[in-house]
């Protein structure tokens, strides 16, 4: 090392040693101002908590201490997250106390301070506040949430907008209606953006943008249709043996990707194999997209539904898998007997006739693994990811780091084209979750939520029984009629507060039944779920519409068989075993 | 119109058993005018806007794959009938506007389209919308067209 080198690294060692010595004495002097001089300290602390009548806690309410006498401020605070508020008194106490209680969208609340709270407070300790129950109040805010809240859900039903352009326009109204409204009328204040950005569940956001990054892999190797033909020679020509290998698939696929891909993947392969075989092709795809939305809800992955309850409940992938799996097993088992049952006329192929060789060569020639090396990869990686979300839970590693590990890990080793990755990531799918958690966050604001829960508690009381059995068949048959995502964000906070107050419900028995109600009701119309949907499309493209009448005839006896049988188990389940 | 003796045929087809009628028309006809046979597919993936999925390209292979082998199936059944020449395309997007587009820049003198039918099923377009269309059409392209049935 030169001599000029020498001297530089000297100069820093020196100024690294002063920044040492410098923080050191400055660290002991603000020790040494900060230690108590011997004597104990006055504290006129006041401390509480405040929660609403779901006993759920009010966050940002505004807590003011009031002198009785002469209506001078002492002083203010505002609610944690958790309902909780500290004030320090920094004046004499008074001999009457008022605390003053405000919050949008909750009645104003006065509460005089005990004269054993005041004598306290004069001795110099703190005093903690019995818990106060705020009333909601109804306000022009909440019926403009509400509507707004219905109006997407209707827009989204009916196809008027894309769903994420409905999303968008009604976070756009919630949010502009608060801004532009409240100096006007305090009434139409809803909430302000960063009180809107709080009801984003970014576990959420970034668990479905890592999984979009590894199908985006997976669903170009070309797996899916080598898997469907594979179920085509393994059947050996037999149709209902064909049947339920697809489903099989179709259901195991969708345990772990995302229901509307394995449908995108495996409709157009379904449909060639079945006019080769010269069957009627809804005979195949029918059965498929049924057991797509049963056993997607196997896995905390499985389902945006999932994905959604697991992130608010905290329930993790192999509580799912545990709780849900014999259930679904179960509704499985029923709905392939019932496809079997319903489709056997059109399953029956005319002594051959109708099978075309040539077709079938055609067949084998594109149902090839197109990218084996890329599968291979997406396989490891898959597995580790497994792995992760399975082991993971134990040292309280969240499924939207592991979701991100895995495909940062997969994009690296694979190095595809990034622009092509990045395009992958549906962006539109996820502004439209991230607008939908503010839409329903306005509505919980307002308290229409709360409304809900009240009536719903009411309803059940502290049957737990009935309280499942509500919340699944109420969860499945409104599902037919409402997009299943949307639904399944609003009931989050009722079934939270039923699990709060309904005894023996702690073990979130009620958020699996909100699982199993809002994803195998999907099967009981076209428009419950986005699968059924992309299903009908492709169908249409082919020649063979499947209209919203044919759906519900042959999807409503399908939702009945397999949410009674899993119902069944869930009872079972949660009130029988032991926990 | 009646001394029109084309020699290149397009028919306008989605597949499945509403088109077995509109297949056999033009494969009767390109047999008795000895005409070269097009089945003209449009890939349309519209419907999926109202869906949340992944990349419309993966969408469009599938989509693709399988109308590949739809028309497979009609141009076999169309050669098995005796048909000499026969070839099919499909083109990607909205149907209304490749159908014009297609029109513009074939020099095909004849397109058989079947006319949406009261079946319930999602028809391109509505049944009082449909003849304005194909008036459209021949004016765009200059050729005639057959309505499968002839009347509605």
């Amino acid at each position: 090392m030169s001599g000029r080198a020498y001297a530089t690294l000297a100069a820093v060692l020196l100024v690294l040693l002063a920044g040492l010595i410098i923080s050191f004495t400055h660290g002991t002097a603000l020790a040494q101002e900060s230690q108590p001089d011997g004597r104990s300290e006055m504290v006129f602390l006041v401390t509480g908590t405040i929660v609403d009548r779901q006993n759920l806690p009010v966050k940002n309410a505004l807590v003011t201490l009031i002198d009785g006498a002469t209506n001078e401020t002492l002083a203010e605070g505002i609610t944690q997250p958790d309902g909780r508020y500290a004030m320090n008194l920094d004046r004499p106490v008074p001999d009457q106390i008022i605390m003053h209680i405000e919050r949008p969208h909750f009645h104003e609340t006065d509460i005089e301070l005990g004269k054993e709270a005041i004598q306290t407070l004069h001795l110099g300790q703190p005093v903690g506040v019995p818990e106060v129950v705020l009333a909601r109040k109804v306000t022009p805010a909440f019926w403009i949430a509400t509507l707004v809240f219905v109006g997407v859900l209707v827009l989204i039903a009916t196809g008027t907008l894309h769903n994420t352009l409905a999303a968008l326009l009604g976070m756009a109204v919630v949010l502009g209606v608060s801004y532009l409204g409240e100096p006007i009328n305090n009434g139409l204040f809803i909430f302000y953006f960063q009180g809107a950005l709080a009801y984003v569940d970014w576990n959420v956001i970034f668990l479905i943008m890592g999984m979009m990054m590894v199908i985006a892999v997976v669903e170009r190797t070309g797996i899916f249709q080598w898997m469907a033909f594979m179920a085509y020679r393994t059947s050996g020509g037999r149709t209902w043996l064909l049947v339920i290998i697809l489903m099989l698939i179709t259901g195991i696929a969708s345990a772990f990707l995302d229901n509307v891909t394995t449908m995108l993947l495996m409709t157009p392969i379904s449909v060639q194999i079945a006019l080769a075989l010269g069957i009627m092709p809804l005979a195949l795809i029918i059965p498929e997209v049924f057991a797509s939305n049963v056993v997607g809800i196997s896995t905390l992955i499985g389902t945006p539904t999932n994905i959604l309850i697991g992130s608010y409940a905290h329930i993790t992938f192999t509580d799912f898998l545990i709780n849900l799996t014999p259930g679904v097993l179960m509704a499985l088992l029923g709905l392939i007997i019932y496809s079997l049952l319903v489709y056997r006329e059109d399953l029956s192929t005319d002594g051959g006739h109708g099978t075309s060789d040539v077709l079938l060569d055609k067949l084998a020639e594109r149902a090839q693994i197109t990218e084996p090396e890329h599968l291979r990869k997406a396989a490891w990686v898959g597995a580790g990811m497994l792995f992760l979300f399975v082991f993971g839970e134990h040292i309280h590693l969240i499924p939207a780091v592991t979701a991100i590990i895995g495909a940062t890990a997969l994009l690296i080793w694979i190095r595809p084209n990034i622009d092509e990755m990045i395009e992958a990531v549906d962006w539109t799918t996820l502004v439209f979750f991230i607008a939908l958690f503010i839409i329903v966050g306005a509505v919980q604001e307002v308290g229409l939520i709360s409304f809900i829960a009240e009536l719903i508690g009411q309803a059940v009381g502290d049957n737990l029984l009935l309280a499942m059995l509500a919340v699944i068949w109420l969860s499945a048959l409104l599902s037919t009629v409402i997009a299943n995502i949307p639904f399944t964000a609003a009931m989050l906070p009722v079934v939270a507060f039923l699990t709060a107050t309904i005894p023996g419900a702690s073990n979130k028995a009620l958020f699996f039944c909100l699982s199993v109600g809002s994803a195998m009701g999907g099967n009981g119309s076209l428009i419950g779920a986005s699968a059924n949907m992309v299903t009908a499309g492709i169908a249409d493209r082919a020649g063979f519409p499947i209209t919203y009448a044919y759906f519900f005839r042959k999807g409503f006896p399908a939702l009945l068989i397999t949410v009674g049988l899993a119902t069944i188990w869930l009872l079972i389940r949660f009130l029988l075993l032991p926990s | 119109m009646n001394e029109m003796k084309p020699k290149h045929i397009v028919c306008a087809v989605r597949g499945g058993p509403e088109s077995r009628d509109t297949v056999s028309r033009a494969i009767d006809l390109a047999l008795a005018y000895q005409a070269q046979l097009t089945f003209l597919h449009i890939l349309d993936a519209e419907f999926l806007e109202y869906a949340i999925i992944g990349p419309l390209s993966v969408v469009y292979r599938e989509l693709n794959e399988m109308a590949t082998f739809t028309m497979l199936i009609l141009a076999d059944r169309a050669t098995r009938r005796g048909v000499e020449q026969v070839d099919y395309v499909l083109p990607e997007g909205s149907i209304h506007d490749e159908l014009i587009r297609y029109v513009n820049e074939t020099h095909a003198e004849m397109m058989i389209i079947g006319r949406p039918t009261r079946s319930p099923g999602r028809n391109v377009f509505k049944i009082d919308e449909f003849d304005d269309f194909v008036a459209e059409l021949e004016r765009e392209g200059n050729l005639m067209i057959i309505k499968v049935p002839a009347e509605a």
